[in-house]
């Protein structure tokens, strides 16, 4: 048994065990912070930057994801500054790409659409980037679509850290970053694909979808990473 | 040979000495990649083949680089018992002359840009048997006529303590390195201190991370030490050095590797770490050459490896060369990339020192901080404290670039003003051009405008002034670099190099970069500029790693510091720097305050089409021949001809044309078009106050847009200052009126003595006018706080020259002393040399800060003018009549840089008079009292009305203000871009449309580039003799001749022609 520490979150005194995450102890009691590169069964990343809280006494924002709890810590999660720079990430991320939620499959079953209907996102300042990205439809059960694609990273390290089989990647740099199969060769083609199916579940958006789903019919089951893992007897 | 205690070191010591005191003459040649780029190379090769041909006695050896790079290649001589002497651009050439003055024992002064006669290389002092040994090596005295290094300006101010060996010894030999004092401090640490003592010591000399982040070095190291000793532990040299414009680090490697594997075995050894890697770009192959060799020598002695120097630790260390991603200098991206890994940073905590490279404790600290190790170790804590500030002892070395005369390496202690690097060491400007900013801290620092110049260099200090330390990138500018297009490059860069792993960095400098794009080339709104600031901070506050985090930092500073630069692009659609191309036709153009379209009436011309020439010229400029007399011509700062010879003279060029046009048939021809040309009658009543240049303007285009335009003057004349002020040698009467009749002939009124502020007021004439322009100039002497002002036989310039221009009789005597060295000086002293006068300019600088035009004062020298520079009047003195009978001035010496980038003149005590009957101030002029008092306008606190910048709108409903009334005395061009500008928004506020460009046609005229250069050299107008001219006020200028006006124009290479271009 770990070491039990005391911190406040938005005021509230919570009890957790040493080396957990602000975000896990957060969730566990009740508090919503938005995150979209973070899942249950996977370690935290720090790439979406919708986590981000307040600390007290440190003047950067920390993502919830990879902040380890300590004894006496004082959390912030919901603050002015927060919603300003958190609506902004998600417009960002709404302006990258193309999230026509009306025609994908994932309408109504998204993460990225979800959450920005909670940080009240109803316009984008950013003009859309609409860039021209290839669908691969080469896998016999799933599509990627990388037009909608957030590069949360999500199916990568599921991939690796839970099938063990390391087929995604992210390769480039920069706004060119881009989800890649193996050596960037058609998902289809994947030597090391095992089809199992777990970045499908993984992923937030209609960016990794199953294939003969219409508008609004890809649900996922992103839970089933936990459930996996833990059964496994936790995290690495 | 290993060495394992100080008797075996001792012995590699005194080898190494005897290569560095050889016995003989020495000479070394900076061999660095710097060196190398300037030629060094070919240098090093010429001494080889000379010594053996000339058979004479001399070590040639290759160093690193001393720092100077606007001097390179350098070379230093060490004759046996004489200083060291560093010479500066040493070509191939100079070799043979260089050895035959050796021969004799001697260097010559000329060649030469300092010596050093003892130079400490801070390895404090050791035994050698019964001899104490130190690193300070004496090499002489002589030479009284060299400067020592550090009395000249680059050297002054600066202190070497990281590059203390840099381009004394050869880089590539370990046992030079070992004779000034190296491994000393290792073998010290290894075999006599504890790791906690090490630490402690880097601890009490504060020694903070050079990266950048300024983390103290021994916070570190201390995780480090006290993480779990159950496996290999790593320290790691930053070398991933990428900024654009950076070189320390490059340096530093390639002229004193060792000192690096020094510091990293000391630290590596408190630590307790076994294994070492330095991360090197791979696009330094020199320095990972030199290193290679350098670890191999290392390991050769013992000093590396398996029991290392004897102590029982062990330290291996080896090279990584980084693929180049800038990203990889952030430490978790580097360990990614050593791993084998994407270079993409992951968030910390967990840091490093628990958890790095392979999960394993892990310390990496930038080539800079390693390098101050050894020091520290050899010479104390206490001794390294002493230099810099309290919070940040000791130096940081810098590469300063860009707009300064010498760039270069520079070290100096921290706590060192801003200034200093930029004035002092840099030594100001390299072209006279003023400086705008200081760009610190690489891709991700801030611009620093000159007046915070005075900003300690610290991490706190620039920190609280939006910009960074970051690894010691000095970049300076000025103004011909663009701010908006500087903040638009560094963006450029760090968006290039974002990994893409968070949202803000990879999405945010996206459409931060579109956005900048957006201003450069004329497309952004203000709003974009709102919504800039606010992502400029969110991508600031929210991203992952510093790349991110310091990202925005160029655009946040230049939109703090220089945001009417960002405006000026917006809503005027102009790059003051000439930099942003879409925005102007040519940088002529783009200079010129009135834009002209420069290289359509030179092509016009040169097609033989006179008419239209000239058409174009008076369209773009109502008073070609007055401003092709008297301009400060701008557009040659940035004629491009000039990097292949001189600018074009395109002020002749449209003088030529005006003088050949006006009063013919042409001309009236041109007159009919531009007249047919004027827009309907809009029924609406203009008055402009002031028959000037800025007023002349503002009518003529007011008239043409079909408006209803008065002139108001005092004067019964028009002409302003052109007519009263400017002296008939210089701008004929006869060509003024004629384009005075030019503009009047397009309808405009009249109304002769009448001052605005007595006979009328703004107000009052709004109730008359639908819109009122005030162009009044600037006609009241600036008070002169100068006893004896009061004196018969004082004035001033302007009323000295109005009245001289109205034939009034003025009693000045014989001789005559000018103050000022503006144009008005210049002016009057001619003025005054035509009335016969013994004249004399007192000037408190020097002829370098002369605002005047320079060709006026040399032709004002050629009549005779006497001037004295750097002298201030200190007080006039009058006889019994209390009439001037001399004036007493103080010599000047030229004293600190003043924010506007000139030096400040300071007296000294030396007091000198100089006997005179009449003394003239051209000390400035200020706007007419008895008017600003009664006109109910808003006024700025010299006096001047206060106007939108950029609508010309005064505080009074329907009433703008332009010229020298808004801006302070300046000169005709700007005064008549006022008057043009203002018609056009006065125009459009009347009208309520934008009507302002139906007055100008389209011309067709040939697009074709020249393939070379033609016309050969700029052609200088023909002036009258001194002689002939000095005393009478015929005009000075002659003008070109037809062919030479044909000649000149053949020169223009046509920057504006942006057809496609052929590739062969």
């Amino acid at each position: 048994m770990s070491k039990q520490v005391k911190l406040k979150i938005d005021g509230e005194y919570v009890t957790a065990e040493a080396g957990q995450m602000v975000l896990e102890v957060a969730r566990a009691n009740g508090k919503f912070i938005p995150a979209l590169c973070y899942i249950d069964g996977l370690k935290g990343l720090g790439a979406c930057r919708l986590c981000l809280v307040e600390v007290t006494g440190i003047g950067r924002l920390l993502p919830a994801c990879t902040t380890p709890v300590q004894d006496g810590m004082s959390i912030v999660t919901s603050s002015p500054r927060l919603a300003e720079c958190r609506k902004m990430i998600m417009e960002l991320l709404l302006s990258e790409r193309n999230h026509i939620c009306s025609v994908c499959v994932s309408n109504g079953n998204c993460e990225l659409q979800t959450l920005a209907a909670e940080l009240g996102v109803n316009h984008v300042q950013f003009p859309y980037r609409y860039p021209k990205l290839p669908v691969d439809a080469s896998h016999e059960r799933f599509v990627v679509d990388h037009n909608r694609c957030v590069l949360c990273s999500r199916c990568v390290r599921v991939c690796r850290e839970v099938e063990g089989a390391n087929t995604w990647s992210i390769i480039s740099r920069g706004i060119n970053a881009m989800l890649a199969a193996d050596l960037n060769e058609p998902w289809g083609g994947s030597s090391s694909c095992t089809n199992c199916g777990k970045c499908f579940e993984a992923c937030p958006t209609g960016a990794i979808a199953m294939k003969g789903k219409a508008v609004g019919e890809n649900a996922k089951r992103a839970e089933r990473i936990a459930r996996l893992v833990n059964a496994r007897g936790g995290a690495q | 040979m290993k060495i394992t205690d100080l008797e075996t070191l001792n012995a590699v010591r005194r080898a190494g000495l005897a290569k560095l005191r050889p016995g003989r003459t020495r000479i070394a040649v900076g061999l660095g990649t710097c060196g190398v780029g300037n030629g060094a190379e070919d240098v090093y090769q010429a001494f080889l083949s000379a010594v053996d041909a000339k058979g004479i006695e001399a070590d040639i050896k290759r160093v690193g680089c001393f720092g100077f790079c606007a001097e390179e290649p350098l070379v230093n001589i060490a004759i046996p018992g004489m200083p060291l002497v560093v010479l500066n651009k040493v070509k191939p050439r100079d070799v043979d002359r260089i050895l035959d003055e050796l021969r004799k024992g001697t260097v010559s002064p000329e060649r030469a840009l300092c010596k050093i006669e003892t130079w400490d290389h801070l390895s404090g002092a050791v035994k050698d048997g019964s001899d104490a040994i130190s690193g300070i090596i004496a090499y002489g005295k002589g030479f009284p006529d060299i400067p020592s290094w550090d009395e000249i300006g680059f050297y002054k101010g600066q202190k070497k303590i990281v590059l203390r060996n840099a381009g004394l010894i050869d880089a590539e030999d370990i046992e030079e390195y070992i004779g000034v004092g190296g491994y000393l401090a290792a073998l010290k640490a290894l075999h006599e201190m504890q790791p906690a003592k090490v630490i402690e010591e880097v601890r009490a000399a504060k020694l903070r991370g050079r990266g950048g982040a300024g983390f103290l070095a021994a916070t570190k190291w201390d995780f480090m030490r006290k993480a779990p000793n159950d496996g290999v532990k790593y320290v790691i040299c930053n070398a991933d050095e990428g900024d654009p414009g950076a070189y320390m680090n490059r340096n530093e490697i390639e002229s004193d590797p060792h000192n690096l594997i020094e510091g990293m075995l000391i630290g590596a050894f408190a630590m307790g770490a076994s294994e070492g890697i330095i991360y090197v770009r791979a696009e330094y192959p020199l320095a990972v050459h030199r290193l290679e060799k350098a670890v191999a020598q290392a390991e050769a002695l013992g000093i590396l490896g398996d029991n290392a120097m004897g102590s029982g630790f062990s330290f291996h260390l080896r090279l990584v060369e980084g693929a180049g991603a800038f990203v990889c200098g952030e430490e978790t991206a580097m360990i990614a990339s050593l791993e084998g890994m994407a270079g993409r940073p992951r968030p910390r905590p967990p840091y490093p020192a628990e958890a790095g490279l392979r999960g394993r404790p892990t310390d990496i600290n930038n080539v800079e901080t390693w390098y101050n190790v050894p020091v520290i170790i050899n010479m104390g804590a206490a001794w390294f404290v002493r230099t810099g500030t309290d919070s940040s002892p000791g130096t940081k070395v810098f590469s300063l670039v860009g707009k300064v005369k010498n760039t270069g390496l520079v070290e100096a202690p921290f706590g060192t003003p801003l200034k200093t690097f930029v004035y002092d060491i840099g030594g100001g400007s390299e072209n006279g051009k003023a400086i705008k900013a200081v760009q610190t801290g690489g891709p991700s620092g801030g611009c620093i405008p000159p007046d915070m110049f005075d900003t300690a260099v610290d991490y706190e200090s620039l920190a609280a002034i939006g910009s960074i330390m970051g690894s010691g990138g000095m970049v300076v500018m000025d103004e011909a670099n663009c701010m908006v297009d500087v903040a638009r490059y560094f963006v450029e860069f760090t968006h290039s190099e974002s990994c893409g792993r968070c949202v803000p960095c990879r999405v945010g400098l996206d459409h931060a970069l579109r956005i900048l794009n957006g201003v450069t080339q004329g497309r952004a709104t203000e709003d974009d500029l709102k919504t800039l600031e606010n992502l400029a901070r969110t991508i600031r506050d929210t991203s992952l790693c510093g790349l991110g985090q310091s990202a925005p930092n160029p655009v946040l500073t230049t939109l703090r510091y220089f945001r009417h630069e960002y405006e000026d692009h917006i809503q005027e659609k102009w790059c003051a720097a000439g930099v942003c191309e879409d925005l102007f036709l040519s940088p002529c153009e783009n200079n010129c305050p009135l834009h002209m379209n420069i290289p359509r009436f030179i092509q016009l011309f040169k097609e033989n089409r006179l008419e239209e020439a000239f058409e174009s010229v008076v369209m773009d400029n109502p008073l070609p021949a007055s401003t092709g007399r008297v301009c400060q011509h701008p557009c040659d700062d940035r004629c491009r001809r000039a990097g292949v010879d001189q600018p074009v003279n395109m002020r002749e060029i449209h003088r030529y044309i005006a003088d050949s046009v006006y009063g013919t048939k042409t001309g009236d021809r041109v007159l009919k078009k531009i007249q047919a040309r004027k827009l309907p009658e809009t029924g609406k009543k203009v008055a402009v106050v002031g028959a000037g240049p800025t007023g002349l303007a503002a009518a003529f285009y007011l008239a043409l847009l079909g408006h209803k335009v008065t002139v108001f003057d005092e004067n019964s004349e028009a002409g302003g200052m052109l007519r009263f002020a400017l002296p008939e040698y210089r701008l004929p009467k006869a060509v003024l009126a004629r384009e005075v009749a030019f503009i009047e002939a397009m309808g405009v009124e009249f109304v002769f003595n009448t001052r605005i502020g007595v006979d009328k007021t703004p107000k009052s004439l709004t109730e008359e006018y639908d819109t009122v322009f005030l162009a009044l100039g600037t006609w009241e002497a600036a008070p002169a706080d100068l006893p004896g002002v009061q004196c018969e036989g004082v004035m001033h310039a302007l009323h000295f020259l109005d009245k001289v221009s109205h034939n009034e009789e003025i009693r000045l005597g014989q001789k005559v002393v000018v103050i000022g060295g503006g144009n008005a000086a210049i002016d009057s002293a001619r003025t005054a040399k035509r009335l016969g006068a013994d004249v004399t300019i007192v000037y408190r600088r020097t002829r370098l800060d002369m605002p005047a035009i320079p060709e006026e004062v040399i032709e004002a020298e050629e009549e005779g003018v006497n001037i004295v520079f750097l002298a201030a009047p200190h007080r006039i003195i009058a006889d019994g009549q209390g009439r001037v009978k001399a004036i007493e001035c103080v010599k000047t010496v030229l004293g600190e840089f003043g924010k506007t980038g000139r030096r400040r003149p300071v007296p000294t005590d030396e007091v000198a008079s100089i006997t005179c009957d009449s003394v003239i101030l051209a000390i400035g002029e200020r706007v007419d009292s008895v008017f600003t008092g009664g006109s109910l306008l808003t006024l700025n606190k010299d006096g001047t009305i206060r106007v939108d910048r950029h609508t010309a709108e005064t505080s009074m409903k329907d009433v703008f203000a332009g010229g020298d009334v808004v801006q302070g005395a300046s000169n005709v061009s700007n005064a008549m871009s006022h008057g043009k500008r203002a018609a056009e928004v006065i125009d459009s506020r009347l009208m309520g449309e934008d009507r302002f460009q139906q007055l100008f046609k389209p011309f067709e005229y040939k697009n074709d580039t020249p393939a070379e250069p033609q016309g050969g050299e700029r052609n200088i107008s023909a002036t009258v003799p001194a002689k002939e001219r000095a005393n009478c006020f015929n005009e000075v200028m002659l003008g070109y001749s037809m062919a030479q006006a044909r000649h000149e124009a053949e020169r223009c290479l046509r920057c504006d022609a942006k057809g496609e271009c052929e590739v062969a």
